[in-house]
């Protein structure tokens, strides 16, 4: 509810009340400010007014540099050699230089996410008006926008009230990034700082985008119960026209949902998605389908049931329109940010469009309206349908080892396979009649294509893949539950309980992209494995796909197996990328919820909270884009721990704690103000793990925290020392520095720690009111 | 596992939450087909306990078919030489904690309604008799609770003896029941205090009595006495309740220097029986949240599960959001379910003499501690839905809260205040500069000449005016 740039002229005015001549009010902004949350101390902040708090994290947490590349080439002075200590002609050194891609990374993450935000805000507001309420979980959500709150101090209640918040995040963002301009910042923790700014202004671009379509587009708002949804090739029927839609941004997705809707087609066609897209498409209708993650693009276009493609932005396959033409596939092109060299169709007749599209004349177009993007994409389907069912796009059996008797086996594919799979043994063993090895490559192989670039005898070594996997691909049909939105302020308050108490020992968010080293099987492993810990699983984006994408012993998925609620043993799908902002919120709103400390422009304190309080940890087992790191470094600001999958290890560097140096895990006990060791808790903040078994172990680690109650911390370890004897075949190493007191000891494990800790010259100490701020150290009224 | 190795399968925290569906289970012991079953635990002598000893009367598991439902009892009999009957309780419903550890094996429900399943896996395994099961009981007894220094553990499947034992155990329950209801804060000089939440919200302490449940419903005084004994420097722990200081309001001189000292001077005093001047602090995980409607000069009290608004229009959480971080707060306290069971419920205000609304699904779990003359003066969702309906509901029904309306019926007034800040001037010049600019209160006449007013932001905000709600 602001009002920029208030101008009042009065030449002159009689009133009973008085005479007023020559007045002039000039005023900035008006702002109706109904909340009465006092202004916290850095609302809006800049690159450096949290460069404090980045710092104590950064000296707790030092980054631990592992260089992908050991030359930089930004400028023309380079390329330099960074490596044995080495300075470039900047003057930087490997460890800046690092750093600096962290921030660079993470910036385009942040302007992605805030672009998209851009773009949907905009949209919605011509739509819908700049007035058009707030609303993300109606009675049951009072905190609307906690990220929002937190790090600019508004509190939106509008849609036109979110410009303003944008407005800010651009600005952030375009400083975040000119810092990684040659000459600019030297300091390898300045870098690291400005990377977790990128990620702040990221948590709230998304949320930003998240909570005007939730709002406008009615998605389902914090409910436990979003339907579920149908998933994988299998569910889609294909004989009817199918339009599959690829990216994150839901508008183009709302016009062809409209205009099919209004055609009365919607029977008579199934409206599929990869990645984000595909879950807005179902939070918008929920016969919409998902077929899977984004990676998985190339096998979804070449498995050739689309008839046509419709791309929006991120995470699109850049030769998209080369696969799609190859089976017959006309593209639409909808956003300006991914115009693939299409001409630009806007102002003509659709028609006219689905004509050219239909005939062939061209493989595709460029269409800016969403709505012309709906008219031409239902009826081109509509017509295309026809004529390319009798297409057959994928090579038959026969041809399959006709074409594998042509590899000379030189072993460039695996070299240049991500995950090194034994394509040429595979392909040998085809050239034989025996399918089976390559048929096993499928689940593995996350469709990236590189070998096909590799083969000097330019075999379409995917294609043969995808074929060999088809029984596997066209009988995928699961159960994916359509994103939910925010995690409602009821939810939260109901696990307050259950957290002091040990009932639930930890909350597992797992997010992020399909990039995995072995499937997504072991997605759907650690959430169900975890779930059944009595964990709260959060999910989001493609790992949420992945883990619907399997079945238990009875046959259900994931999500049909556990409630969908914020409680012990739920696994809920937030939804798309942007919805990760609801993972970062429910922390936050956890600090307002229980301590009732304030949120406006407060990020320091809060932070602090989280950091010390919450046992919260991020698993992004496939991430593989910037916007990936800057939602990981929203997290990291945060204090929240994050773990990543070994292709993680391409980030360029951890944030690993150091549990041999005790000096670093000190607390102020902010009720006494004495400085309490607490133990390497959390022990690490970003991390790459190798397997899934380590993953598991360090998660139940990553759970502790300092404040945790004797029956909540007694809970953790269990499951630490459970996963860790399970998977690495005994105790684990570092037991005694988990245990403040006996009641920390797990009842049933007290004979064997006793010892430990005898052995270990272990001394009892305090559970501590944690914080690293010495202002909040609490001050005795008198 | 050293302390379970002779046990032939697991014994772990980790194994709580594990259920164990009809196709995978061994056999069912009680559950909903069998009507009498129970587990009871006794306070005994010292020297009428044999330490460490089991006993099964009936046919033991190995001697059950697969697939099979029978009918079982569980005696567990206690003696230490600090340990007294009022703990009788907190120990039984241990059995339901320390036998969920067990791997591949289920327990639900307490007293008279349990229900066990085994695991197939499990009783492969070896788990094929109640044997090492006690020595489960007996050993995690021994190791949690050290007040307990003898135990005795009998598992009874003779339906016969069963039957004999059933009526006795409902006796107990019962007794147990009245004993712990009929018990008055004036008539122990023991309260508990818990800071379980303070680890997420550092200013709250809760205060249990034998009237008052902690606030998140979990805590009796009964487990409360239980959890200090055991860990005396724990976050359960025991207050000296001191002196009566006002026998109505519920206000205890050992209650106030306990909060004084552990919020660090910022609650100084509780009154234990009212929402008013000095209610109850209140944590975030509170079951209910009770709230003044001034309109009707009554309380109305609403829990998290409901769903919508309350009678004044607002949701839970924005009620629980006016109560909740450890304060006190006028009008406003977070509670659990129980404490309207008490007797001391809000009994300084009137107790149900004043509460006027209360969510069906509530009302039905408390229905037989209301008054039986209230029962139906006190409105529901489908009596009520906001004040108005409300108020009428009342004089309907005569609710005592009607006799007090006689007095005064302000208006709510609401006034817009028009706040001119001045923050970052900047480029932007005065905040008021006038050439004659004489502004008269009182009279009221303006004279705004050659006026230039310019303000990098205003900022209009609602001021409420508070209503007095006595």
């Amino acid at each position: 509810m602001t009002t920029k740039n208030v101008h009042v002229k009065i030449d002159e005015m009689k009133t009973n009340a008085g005479l007023i001549k020559n007045l002039e009010l000039s005023i900035g902004k008006v702002i109706s400010d109904n909340w009465t949350e006092p202004m916290g101390p850095t609302p809006m902040p800049h690159i450096s007014t949290l460069r404090d708090w980045d710092m104590k994290l950064l000296n707790k947490y030092k980054p631990f540099y592992m260089p992908d590349c050991d030359l930089c080439c930004l400028c023309t002075y380079g390329k330099c050699d960074l490596t044995a200590g080495k300075r470039g002609a900047c003057g930087l050194d490997i460890g800046a230089q690092s750093s600096r891609i962290v921030l660079i990374a993470c910036s385009i993450g942040a302007a992605t996410h805030t672009a998209h935000a851009r773009h949907v805000v905009d949209h919605l507001i011509e739509k819908y008006g700049r007035r058009f309420p707030l609303d993300v979980g109606g009675l049951n959500v009072k905190v609307e926008a906690p990220v929002t709150r937190l790090v600019t101090g508004i509190k939106p209640e509008t849609l036109g009230d979110l410009d303003e918040v944008l407005t800010y995040c651009e600005a952030q963002i375009t400083h975040c990034l000119s810092a990684a301009h040659t000459g600019q910042e030297g300091n390898n923790l300045d870098f690291e700082s400005k990377a977790f700014h990128a990620g702040r202004m990221d948590q709230v671009g998304m949320e930003v985008a998240d909570i005007a379509q939730i709002s406008t587009l009615n998605f389902p708002k914090a409910d436990p119960e979003a339907p579920l949804i149908r998933m994988g090739i299998g569910s889609v029927d294909r004989t009817k026209p199918t339009i599959m839609c690829i990216g994150h941004n839901v508008v183009p997705s709302v016009g062809i949902i409209d205009y099919m809707k209004d055609s009365r087609l919607d029977d008579k066609m199934e409206v599929v998605g990869l990645c984000c897209t595909a879950f807005d498409n179902t939070r918008y209708y929920d016969r919409a389908k998902i077929v899977g993650p984004i990676s998985w693009q190339l096998k979804f276009v070449r498995a050739g049931f689309a008839d046509v493609v419709v791309i929006d932005e991120q995470c699109v396959r850049t030769d998209i329109f080369n696969e799609a033409e190859k089976v017959k596939a006309p593209v639409i092109a909808a956003s300006e940010k991914n115009c693939m060299g299409f001409k630009n169709r806007t102002n003509d007749p659709a028609d006219q469009i689905v004509d050219d599209l239909v005939s062939g004349r061209v493989p595709g177009v460029l269409i800016l309206d969403p709505d012309k993007v709906g008219e031409v994409a239902v009826k081109t389907a509509v017509k295309i349908a026809p004529i390319r069912r009798k297409l057959n796009v994928l090579p038959s059996l026969e041809q399959v080892k006709e074409i594998a008797k042509t590899c000379r086996h030189c072993n460039l594919c695996q070299r240049s396979c991500p995950q090194d799979l034994k394509i040429p043994a595979a392909l040998k063993a085809a050239a034989e009649g025996n399918i089976a090895p390559l048929t096993a490559l499928y689940e593995e192989c996350i469709g990236c294509g590189r070998c096909e670039e590799a083969c000097p005898q330019k075999i379409m070594i995917h294609s043969l893949i995808v074929k060999a996997g088809e029984k596997e691909l066209m009988s995928e049909d699961n159960l994916c539950r359509s994103g939910r939105g925010a995690v409602s302020d009821v939810e939260i308050r109901s696990v307050g309980g259950p957290i002091v108490l040990g009932e639930i020992p930890g909350i597992l968010a797992v997010v992020g992209c399909a990039n995995y080293p072995h499937g997504g099987k072991d997605v759907y492993d650690i959430c169900r494995e975890f779930a059944s810990r009595r964990y709260i699983v959060v999910t989001s984006g493609c790992s949420a796909m992945s883990a619907g994408s399997y079945r238990n012993e009875e046959g259900k998925t994931l999500y049909e197996e556990f409630p969908g609620g914020f409680e012990a043993g739920g696994v809920l799908n937030v939804g798309s990328c942007v919805a990760n902002s609801h993972i970062a919120g429910a922390a936050i709103k956890v600090a307002n919820i229980f301590a009732k400390r304030n949120l406006r422009g407060n990020y320091e304190e809060i932070a602090d909270y989280i950091h010390n309080r919450l046992g919260a940890v991020g698993l992004a087992w496939g991430a593989y884009s910037q916007k990936a790191a800057s939602i990981a470094a929203g997290f990291w600001s945060l204090g929240v721990p994050v773990l990543v999958g070994p292709h993680g290890s391409k980030y360029r560097r951890m944030l690993l704690g150091r549990s041999d140096k005790p000096e670093n895990w000190e607390v102020y006990d902010a009720r006494t103000g004495e400085i309490v060791n607490t133990g390497p808790a959390p022990e690490h903040l970003f991390q790459t793990v190798e397997t899934p078994q380590e993953a598991m172990v360090q998660i139940a680690k990553l759970c502790i925290r300092p404040n945790d109650t004797w029956k909540g911390r007694a809970g953790k370890l269990s499951h630490y020392i459970d996963l860790h004897k399970r998977h690495y075949g005994c105790m684990p190493p570092d037991i005694h520095m988990f245990v403040r007191t006996t009641a920390d000891i797990p009842i049933t494990m007290k004979d064997e720690i006793v010892p430990i800790l005898k052995e270990k010259n272990w001394k009892e100490s305090v559970i501590p009111d944690p914080t690293l701020l010495p202002r909040m150290i609490r001050k005795q009224k008198e | 596992m050293s302390m379970f190795k002779d046990i032939p399968v697991d014994v772990g925290v980790i194994y709580e939450g594990e259920r164990i569906r009809r196709n995978d289970m061994q056999v069912e012991l009680g559950g909903p087909t069998v009507k009498e079953k129970f587990e009871l635990a006794k306070v005994k002598p010292l020297d009428q306990i044999d330490d460490g000893k089991i006993t099964i009367i009936g046919p033991d598991i190995k001697d059950m078919k697969e697939g099979g439902v029978y009918p079982l009892g569980i005696l567990v009999e206690a003696a230490g030489a600090t340990l007294d009957q009022g703990l009788e309780g907190v120990i039984e419903r241990r059995i339901h904690g320390y036998l969920n550890y067990i791997e591949g094996f289920m327990h639900l429900n307490q007293r008279y309604d349990i229900w066990i399943r085994l695991g197939k896996k499990a009783f492969q395994k070896g788990l094929n008799s109640f044997e090492p099961i006690g020595k489960v009981l007996y050993r995690l007894f021994k190791s949690e609770l050290p007040i307990i220094e003898k135990v005795q553990i009998t598992f009874i499947t003779d339906p016969a003896k069963i039957r004999e034992m059933y009526s006795g155990a409902l006796a107990e329950y019962e007794a147990r029941d009245a004993k712990a209801r009929g018990l008055k804060d004036e008539e122990v000089d023991k309260f508990y205090g818990c800071a379980l939440c303070q680890s997420f919200a550092p200013s709250h302490v809760c205060v249990i009595t034998p009237q008052r449940y902690s606030n998140c419903g979990a805590i009796s005084w009964f487990d409360g006495k239980a959890s200090a004994s055991i860990d005396p420097k724990g976050p359960v722990f025991a207050i000296d309740r001191g002196e009566l200081l006002n026998a109505e309001k519920g206000e205890f001189s050992g209650v106030n220097e306990m909060a004084k000292k552990r919020t660090m001077g910022e609650v100084n005093q509780i009154w234990l029986y009212t929402a008013f001047d000095h209610p109850h602090t209140s944590c975030g995980c509170f079951e209910a949240v009770a709230f003044y409607i001034p309109e009707v000069d009554g309380l109305g009290v609403v829990q998290r599960s409901f769903k919508g608004a309350a009678v004044n229009g607002l949701p839970f959480s924005t009620l629980a959001d006016s109560a909740a971080g450890g304060r006190q707060i006028d009008g406003f306290h977070g509670m659990s379910i129980e404490y309207m069971r008490s007797k001391k419920f809000f009994a300084a205000d009137g107790g149900w003499n004043r509460i006027v609304w209360v969510p069906k699904e509530v009302k039905e779990k408390v229905k037989d501690f209301i008054p039986a003359e209230l029962v139906d003066k006190v409105a529901t969702e489908e009596d009520a839905k906001n004040i108005d309906e409300l108020k009428e509901f009342l004089k309907a029904k005569n609710h005592p809260v009607v006799a007090r309306w006689a007095a005064e019926e302000a208006p709510a007034a609401e006034a817009t205040a028009l706040q001119v800040t001045e923050e970052a001037a900047g480029t932007m010049m005065p905040v008021a500069t006038a050439g004659t600019l004489p502004i008269m209160a009182g009279g009221f006449k303006i004279i705004l000449k050659d006026a230039k007013i310019y303000a990098n932001k205003v900022i209009i905000t609602t001021v409420k005016d508070s209503k007095d709600k006595r």
